[in-house]
């Protein structure tokens, strides 16, 4: 069950909207933040929160690809592979994660330190590749860049 | 009001009424808009692109089932694009749907074959995917096979608009797929296995799980009858093949909040054809029943109530046909000529709850209240009224519940869920209702017509129509809600009935609609049985069944396990062989649901056929022929007239009390279960109610 303190967070959210269902997805965002990831328990708790049923909400949580349904690292690494990433080589930093951190797309380091998720456009075409790592933006990397960026997140 | 609109379709003038989408439209004039997402009644979302339709001054083909009629609108359904588009469509489903239609069991019933041929689809020109996702058939009801699923969403949507809330769509794109919560089998949601979603599905995806092999569609049979498990009393829709029912659908039209059954009445049917039926006469020799032929039987029950006489007690369900009470009623006063003769609804309902309820209309109703009464599908507590109720608030009715949870009988035995909760929880579709008042529900009736008597004293001191509606405590807002109805509609448990027509009566002096009241039974021909005059002049059904009478004739499946101390010669009609039954004297084979012929007046007021689907088992014969040959062994041979089965809605003028009704307060869950448990012990349904006391 969510903290007094989430509930509350929670409240609030709802008595922005005349229907609780509006509320459904920042209060999955909550419980994503909250738990990490979207258990069948996290969603569970949502649904019992916001006293919808439990199908509307693993429905809803299953069509939105930023929520994730299994557990994550500590530090989740987005990268962009899409066409202008692509050209100027996002294609080999995915090879360079891999070799260097065991990193691969959609797998979580044995340390539990990175997760890799190949991402869609981020709008940074003009200084590709691109990725994000939580929420923190990064751009015109290399493979020195990503590894000296990386040293940031342990 | 809806103003009517005229407009063009396909070059035929269409006037229809404002609001009404476009296949709707197109449908009342014969013309039929392929489609295979939309249901009649329920809004549609556009999901399967198949309604494609022109509109002249548009630019692109827009949804039919989306689009709403407009004054002068001309619409063209089958052009050469559009018949293109279709195909397209199509073309791209079949591209992920088995192509196994010669052993398929919907071939003959599935949309998609039909638009496959339509369109001259052999298969797809699309590279074929496959799933293979897991088929859910681990319960005897519903099987689910995801691979022929076509995500047109109309299970989903009749699951969440009838307050179920069990399925749901998962992933997008081509890969989602219609899950429960958390993907579990059926059994392990919160499924009721009411099988609205199995009526709904177009194509293979949700079938019954025992259809395999049993025919397919065109070998069936169909008749259209009536479910008596219960008081909804629903319509059926029974397929037969070779004379015994391979499976029973909902039976109401497509748009209609009433279309709905549940569990025993699609699947009870087992219990037809079970071992414990009885085939044929019994009597009682020594400890043992006998089998004996009908004239012995006939001969000896004749003796024994002939020899009591104006002592000898009847008693009977309050699910027995019209004609079969009606015959009953003359059996008991010319040929037995006794005044004891009372039915199980004297168990919940007075004799003026059932006469003077109002005919009604579900589907019309904008405002319903709800007083005293706690129907469950879950409870499966008529659950088809629960089920009609929340539709009906899904499309735009409001809804008052007076309720008193710790008192009502109507409390579920099973509380699901905390209070507020959307599966009902404590106070039953409470948690979607517009008001909730909470206590004692004759003294909220009270203040309801207090406040409604003070809004006509009001109204006349200003002079004007204009009423003040400062929303402030749950009364006013209920007389606010009651100033804005066009069809306010009140069911009412029948103990508070008579406090219901009150509001019914003050109403009359305002220039507000008069509700209707409807008194809700527990049993399908309850109205029926006391129109036909099976009332207590004698004994009541409680002291005969408590030892008051010496010679006792049971008809029916009552809800009584115990052969009442004191009763000398026990006769039992019936089509089980009950707990009564086995400790009965003479025992007379009775035919069951659906082997009977003739009429209920059903809840709402409506007059319904009961058509016999299948030939009584062994030697039972419906219940008037066996009152009819009796009362000619008994030496006074009575006739079956014709009977009127109109009903006569009679007008209740009076102001009562605003009270609640003493004795009537038998617990429904129990007396459902009880009435119904020849049924569900005796068919699949027992696998559910074990099922469902381990979740528990």
């Amino acid at each position: 069950m969510f903290k007094e303190t989430i509930l509350k967070e929670i409240d609030d959210i709802k008595a922005r909207y005349p229907d609780p269902k509006s509320a459904l997805l920042p209060t999955l965002y909550i419980a994503q933040r909250e738990f990490g990831w979207l258990s069948h328990e996290a969603m569970h708790v949502v649904a019992q929160s916001l006293n919808l049923p439990e199908a509307m909400v693993r429905g809803t949580a299953s069509f939105y690809t930023m929520f994730k349904h299994k557990p994550m690292g500590r530090h989740l690494i987005q990268l962009c592979t899409n066409v202008s990433c692509m050209i100027l080589g996002a294609e080999r930093l995915v090879d360079f994660l891999k070799n260097r951190y065991s990193l691969e797309p959609n797998i979580t380091t044995t340390d539990r330190r990175f997760s890799l998720v190949i991402m869609e456009c981020i709008g940074a075409c003009d200084r590709g590749p691109a990725m994000l790592v939580n929420t923190d933006f990064h751009d015109s990397l290399t493979e020195e860049r990503i590894e000296e960026i990386l040293e940031k997140y342990k | 009001m809806s103003k009517p609109v005229s407009l063009k379709i396909d070059g035929r003038d269409v006037k229809v009424l404002e609001g009404t989408n476009l296949i709707d439209a197109a449908e009342s004039s014969g013309i039929h808009i392929p489609n295979l997402c939309y249901l009649k009644g329920v809004r549609g979302i556009g999901a399967c692109r198949l309604c494609l339709v022109e509109i002249e001054g548009m630019k692109a083909p827009v949804i039919a089932c989306t689009t709403k009629v407009k004054e002068g609108m001309n619409v063209t359904t089958d052009t050469e694009k559009i018949r293109e588009m279709r195909k397209f469509v199509i073309d791209l489903i079949l591209s992920m749907h088995p192509l196994d239609c010669m052993t398929c069991t919907k071939a003959g019933v599935c949309n998609l074959q039909q638009y496959a041929y339509d369109f001259e689809l052999k298969e797809s020109t699309f590279t074929r995917k496959k799933f293979g996702f897991s088929i859910d058939e681990a319960n005897p009801f519903i099987k689910r096979e995801p691979d022929y699923c076509i995500l047109c969403g109309r299970c989903v949507r009749v699951c969440k608009e009838q307050g179920t809330n069990v399925l749901d769509f998962m992933g997008r794109g081509v890969g989602a797929r219609v899950i429960t919560a958390m993907d579990k089998p059926l059994q392990e949601s919160e499924c009721t296995f009411c099988g609205s979603c199995v009526d709904a599905c177009p194509v293979n995806a949700l079938l019954e799980a025992d259809r395999w092999r049993k025919g397919r569609e065109w070998e069936y049979t169909k008749i259209n009858s009536v479910c008596l498990s219960c008081g909804n009393g629903c319509d059926i829709t029974v397929s037969t093949k070779d004379g015994s029912i391979v499976k029973i659908n909902v039976g109401t039209e497509d748009s209609s909040v009433e279309r709905y059954i549940c569990a025993i009445g699609r699947f009870g049917f087992d219990s037809i054809t079970a071992d414990s039926r009885i085939t044929a006469p019994l009597k009682r020799i020594g400890n043992e029943l006998k089998e004996t032929t009908w004239d012995d039987a006939l001969k000896i029950a004749a003796e024994k109530l002939k020899e009591a006489g104006k002592g000898a007690g009847i008693v009977s369900t309050g699910n027995i046909l019209n004609q079969d009470a009606f015959v009953l009623g003359k059996l008991a006063s010319q040929a037995v000529k006794t005044k004891n003769v009372d039915t199980t609804v004297s168990l919940y309902a007075d004799e003026d709850s059932m006469k003077y309820s109002d005919s009604v209309d579900i589907d019309s109703a904008d405002l319903i209240v709800a007083v005293g009464i706690n129907p469950s599908q879950w409870e499966r507590v008529l659950p088809a009224l629960d089920a009609g109720i929340r539709k009906r608030v899904a499309r735009g009715a409001k809804l008052i519940v007076i309720n008193n949870p710790s008192e009502s009988p109507y409390t579920p035995l099973w509380k699901r869920g905390a209070e507020g909760d959307f599966k009902g929880g404590e106070g039953g579709f409470a948690s979607i209702a517009n008001i909730n008042i909470r206590g004692d529900e004759a003294s909220a009736l009270a203040q309801v017509a207090k406040a409604l008597k003070e809004l006509a004293v009001s109204g006349q001191q200003s002079g004007s129509q204009e009423i003040k509606t400062s929303e402030t405590s749950p009364i006013e807002q209920v007389v606010a809600l009651f100033v804005k109805a066009q069809n306010p509609v009140i069911f009412t448990a029948p103990s508070l009935f008579n406090a219901s027509v009150n509001i019914k009566l003050v109403t009359r002096h305002l220039s507000l609609v008069t509700p209707k009241v409807v008194a809700v039974p527990l049993e399908a021909n309850a109205r029926g049985v006391v129109s036909m005059g099976l009332i207590a002049e004698g004994k009541s059904y409680k002291d005969m069944v408590s030892g008051g009478a010496k010679v006792l004739y049971v008809i029916g499946e009552i809800p009584v396990n115990q052969r009442p101390k004191g009763v000398d010669f026990l006769i039992v009609q019936g089509s089980h062989m009950t707990e009564i039954a086995k400790q009965a004297d003479i025992v007379l084979p009775a035919s069951a649901l659906l082997e009977s012929e003739g009429t209920i007046i059903n809840y709402l007021g409506r007059v319904k056929d009961i058509i016999k689907a299948i030939e009584p088992a062994g030697s039972a014969k419906q219940h008037k022929d066996i009152f009819i040959a009796l009362s000619k062994a008994m030496g006074n041979p009575i006739r079956e007239s014709k009977i009127k089965t109109v009903l006569e809605v009679k007008a209740k003028a009076k102001f009562s009390p605003f009270e609640k009704r003493e004795g009537l307060d038998i617990n429904p869950n129990e007396f459902i279960e009880s009435i119904n448990k020849h049924v569900i012990n005796h068919s699949r349904l027992l696998w559910l109610k074990e099922t469902e006391k381990v979740a528990v």
